[in-house]
């Protein structure tokens, strides 16, 4: 297994941590898991007529990944951050997984363009020309770090499986800041030339039809099936290296976006569907596999502790309180997420 | 550790996992500034309400309920810091005392800096000495959990109600075979009713051969080598027995007074002549033949006869044990209920006649299950005005709930075995010297042969210890059928 990357996260996480010695730590007011937005697509029309499907129970194996990033703290410079990356897979009915951090990184202005360039070289040994023109802003970083990690254990997914179903958490739009084109688009080679089909699911999507979200607009059929979509087009650079459909795939009156490999034949993406119905557990039509793989790498407020108690021990940063401003100012009202 | 929180004589203390604190250990809260130390004693070990530990144990739980195989990379090492905070613990401590200037008092009234103070474990010989639990009459108790060992005086049982309990086979006899040979060897007077025949050897050594409490220990067992000649029976005695033992009527009991003094001036009290008096007797028939009922109890007792040589002299083994210490074991094992409640009734009459007339300085009296043997009104009785004749007693037993109220919120002392039943530690939480919370925690966790120690023996510091072995025959295992 090429192990550049987590080797590059280690070197680079310690080392920032290394800088902020001599600044006081500002523990974080508020713990969020950070999420990518979804841009907005045009002309979308969703089939009314869905596609059934029929469980196969041919053993596959299904794989998934996820990652996650936390703030931990604020220094007077920047911000400490956590990223963690989790990849699940169900094996002869047995759930397995592999988790890959907690890498800790303290990012300042000044440091987080040598921190995300250099991930970035030990990714694809290359840097996209987008990716470097946009250097990230610093409240960014989380997301653009989680992102290189969740890409990079989706290439060794891709790499190392074969004959199997890959899970993604998210859709398959790409030439974003976070994704480039070119990466999402070797991902993806990569895996049909191992014979693995990459499924993306969307936990929440903006996509609409006729002014309704396309995940609500479910017809009077049996589930498992999925509705086909036409017309989803992105403006540039933003590219869909997918087709959308929607996925019911239990009784549970619920159905998410799915984004199934274009390049991939009809008849193969139907049959993925269905191993994955036949194989994986699914609770409220989401697949565990994914559901597992987003678990394990989501931060408890007890590891956020723990992180906390370790960058105060092992690099001995001074723990202070800045007060909330919110609450200093506005009392019971100053709660934060509150217009 | 760090003070976290204080609520009236409570104390919650964060402990981490490496700190070790357990259920009982005392605790000093020092704050250098006030230049003051709280003593607190843990009385229950909690998890620390770390937000995220549930989410943290669901999370490694499939839908299946098998634990999910997998590999956890973690290259800064972060997973022992997850593990030292999920494993943090709360420390519910009881406000004991407070140190200042080498003085411990027992008030709880100020507050430790919750920053600044130092928590330290304090040990047993530490608090012991701060608390001045020293004398020169030592008993060993046995070891406590820091490996030191818990020593009580002796001077601190005299004049005091004490109570041994806790459930049955966890170490309560043991305990009192220990405080006996002690107070013995400190040439106290012991007088134990031994419900199980289990004092009679306490002079013997395991395997057999005599030890330096043989010469001792004074073995009575009614009917055999315990019998009193009935000439030498003062009339309060046998009246005692009569009313209180065999529930002989008030009318009744008039007229065996009469006849008892008729035959005391006669020079003829002996129980054949008894038996004759009251055949003989002229009053109501109802009356002759409440007495002569009575009268066939005692002469079926077989502890009363007329032959003087046949009859051990109470009176004379205390007086040996007055001069170099002894025990007076008062075998029950064999005894009948009736006949068990005649020979207390006179045991403690002859005491307490023996103590009014200051034939003996005082007793230490050790009643094994006394609800089996002891009446009603003894109860305050031993407590209260036999206490003051100088009868000190040590209550064991197994149902706490047979001992009065009454007893416990004048026990002096209380020694605590394992008890798991609610309501048994409810009935022991209502001693004065005992506060609830800390019997309900600590005793229910106590492993055999562990006992909790409270009350003025330790100044009040409850404490538990190991109760350390004797080398004596004890005679007091159960009996089996498979073994």
């Amino acid at each position: 297994m090429d192990t550049t990357l987590p080797q590059r996260f280690i070197e680079l996480s310690i080392n920032s941590l290394r800088q902020v010695h001599i600044n006081p730590f500002q523990m974080s007011q508020t713990f969020q898991q950070e999420t990518t937005p979804e841009t907005s697509p045009t002309q979308l029309q969703l089939k009314r007529q869905p596609l059934p499907l029929t469980p196969r129970h041919q053993e596959t194996i299904i794989a998934a990944v996820d990652t996650s990033t936390i703030k931990i703290g604020e220094t007077s410079t920047g911000i400490i951050i956590a990223i963690r990356g989790a990849t699940v897979w169900k094996q002869n009915r047995n759930y397995h997984y592999t988790r890959l951090g907690p890498f800790i990184f303290h990012i300042t202005e000044e440091n987080k363009n040598a921190v995300y360039n250099n991930i970035e070289r030990a990714y694809f040994n290359v840097q996209y020309l987008n990716s470097h023109q946009s250097a990230p802003n610093l409240m960014q970083m989380p997301t653009r770090l989680a992102s290189l990690l969740e890409r990079w254990l989706q290439t060794m997914l891709a790499k190392t499986l074969s004959d199997g179903l890959i899970l993604f958490d998210g859709s398959l739009t790409s030439g974003t800041i976070d994704t480039p084109v070119q990466r999402m688009r070797e991902i993806l080679t990569t895996a049909r030339k191992n014979h693995n089909t990459v499924l993306a699911f969307s936990k929440a999507t903006s996509l609409r039809a006729n002014g309704y979200l396309i995940t609500d607009l479910l017809p009077e059929r049996e589930p498992p099936y999925l509705l086909e979509t036409t017309g989803v087009r992105f403006k540039p650079p933003t590219v869909l290296l997918g087709d959308v459909y929607v996925a019911r795939l239990n009784k549970a009156n619920m159905a998410f976006r799915l984004d199934i490999d274009h390049e991939v034949p009809v008849e193969k993406r139907m049959e993925a569907v269905e191993k994955l119905v036949g194989n994986d557990v699914l609770q409220q039509s989401y697949p565990e596999t994914l559901r597992l793989a987003h678990i394990l790498c989501t931060f408890t407020a007890n590891e956020v502790l723990a992180m906390q108690h370790f960058t105060t021990r092992k690099h001995g940063i001074q723990i202070i309180n800045r007060p909330d401003m919110h609450r200093l100012l506005f009392g019971p009202f100053g709660k934060e997420g509150y217009a | 550790m760090k003070l976290y929180k204080k609520e009236g004589n409570i104390i919650q203390i964060l402990s981490f996992p490496n700190e070790n604190a357990e259920k009982g250990d005392y605790l000093m809260i020092e704050d250098a500034d006030a230049a003051k130390a709280l003593i607190v004693q843990v009385i229950d070990v909690q998890f620390a309400a770390v937000p995220g530990v549930l989410e943290e144990l669901l999370r490694t739980l499939p839908d299946g309920g098998e634990l999910i195989q997998g590999e956890d990379i973690d290259p800064l090492e972060i997973a022992p810091h997850i593990t030292y905070i999920q494993d943090a613990s709360l420390l519910i401590c009881k406000i004991r005392a407070t140190l200042e200037n080498d003085m411990l008092s027992p008030s709880s009234s100020w507050l430790p800096s919750r920053s600044q103070s130092i928590i330290k474990k304090i040990s047993v010989p530490s608090l012991m000495k701060l608390a001045k639990v020293d004398g020169k009459l030592p008993i060993i108790l046995g070891g406590t959990k820091d490996s030191s060992l818990l020593t009580i005086d002796a001077s601190a049982l005299d004049g005091t109600l004490n109570i041994i309990t806790g459930k049955k086979g966890c170490g309560k006899s043991h305990l009192s075979k220990l405080l006996m040979v002690s107070l013995v060897g400190y040439k106290a007077t012991v007088v134990i009713f031994d419900l199980n025949g289990e004092y009679s050897s306490l002079g013997m050594t395991q395997d057999g051969k005599r030890n330096m409490y043989y010469d001792k220990i004074h073995a009575l067992t009614p009917a055999q080598n315990f019998k009193v000649a009935i000439d030498q029976l003062h009339l309060n005695v046998v009246m005692g027995i009569l009313v209180h033992a065999l529930h002989l009527p008030g009318t009744s009991a008039r007229e065996f007074k009469h006849i008892w003094k008729q035959l005391r001036d006669q020079g003829k009290l002996t129980l054949a002549d008894l038996g004759e008096a009251i055949r003989n007797c002229n009053c109501n028939q109802h009356v002759r033949d409440a007495l002569a009922s009575r009268f066939h109890s005692l002469v079926n007792s077989g502890f009363f006869t007329d032959n003087k040589a046949e009859s051990t002299m109470l009176e004379e083994c205390l007086i040996k044990s007055k001069e170099a210490g002894g025990a007076i074991v008062v075998n029950l094992r064999n005894t009948g209920n009736i006949d068990r409640q005649i020979v207390v009734e006179y045991v403690l009459g002859k005491l307490v006649d023996s103590l009014q007339n200051w034939k003996l300085k005082a007793v230490f009296l050790f009643a094994e299950e006394a609800h089996l043997y002891l009446r009603e009104t003894y109860w305050d009785d031993i407590v209260t005005r036999m206490r003051h004749f100088g009868i000190f007693t040590t209550f064991i037993t197994n149902q706490p709930d047979t001992i009065q109220e009454t007893i416990y919120r004048q026990a002096d002392n209380i020694f605590l075995f394992n008890f798991t039943n609610e309501h048994d530690l409810d009935v022991v939480s209502r001693a004065a010297r005992v506060d609830a919370e800390t019997v309900r925690s600590i005793a229910r966790d106590l492993p055999p042969h562990h006992c909790l120690t409270l009350g003025r023996v330790v100044r009040d510091f409850p404490m538990v210890a190991r109760v350390r072995a004797l080398d004596l025959k004890t005679m007091g295992e159960t009996r089996l059928f498979f073994t």
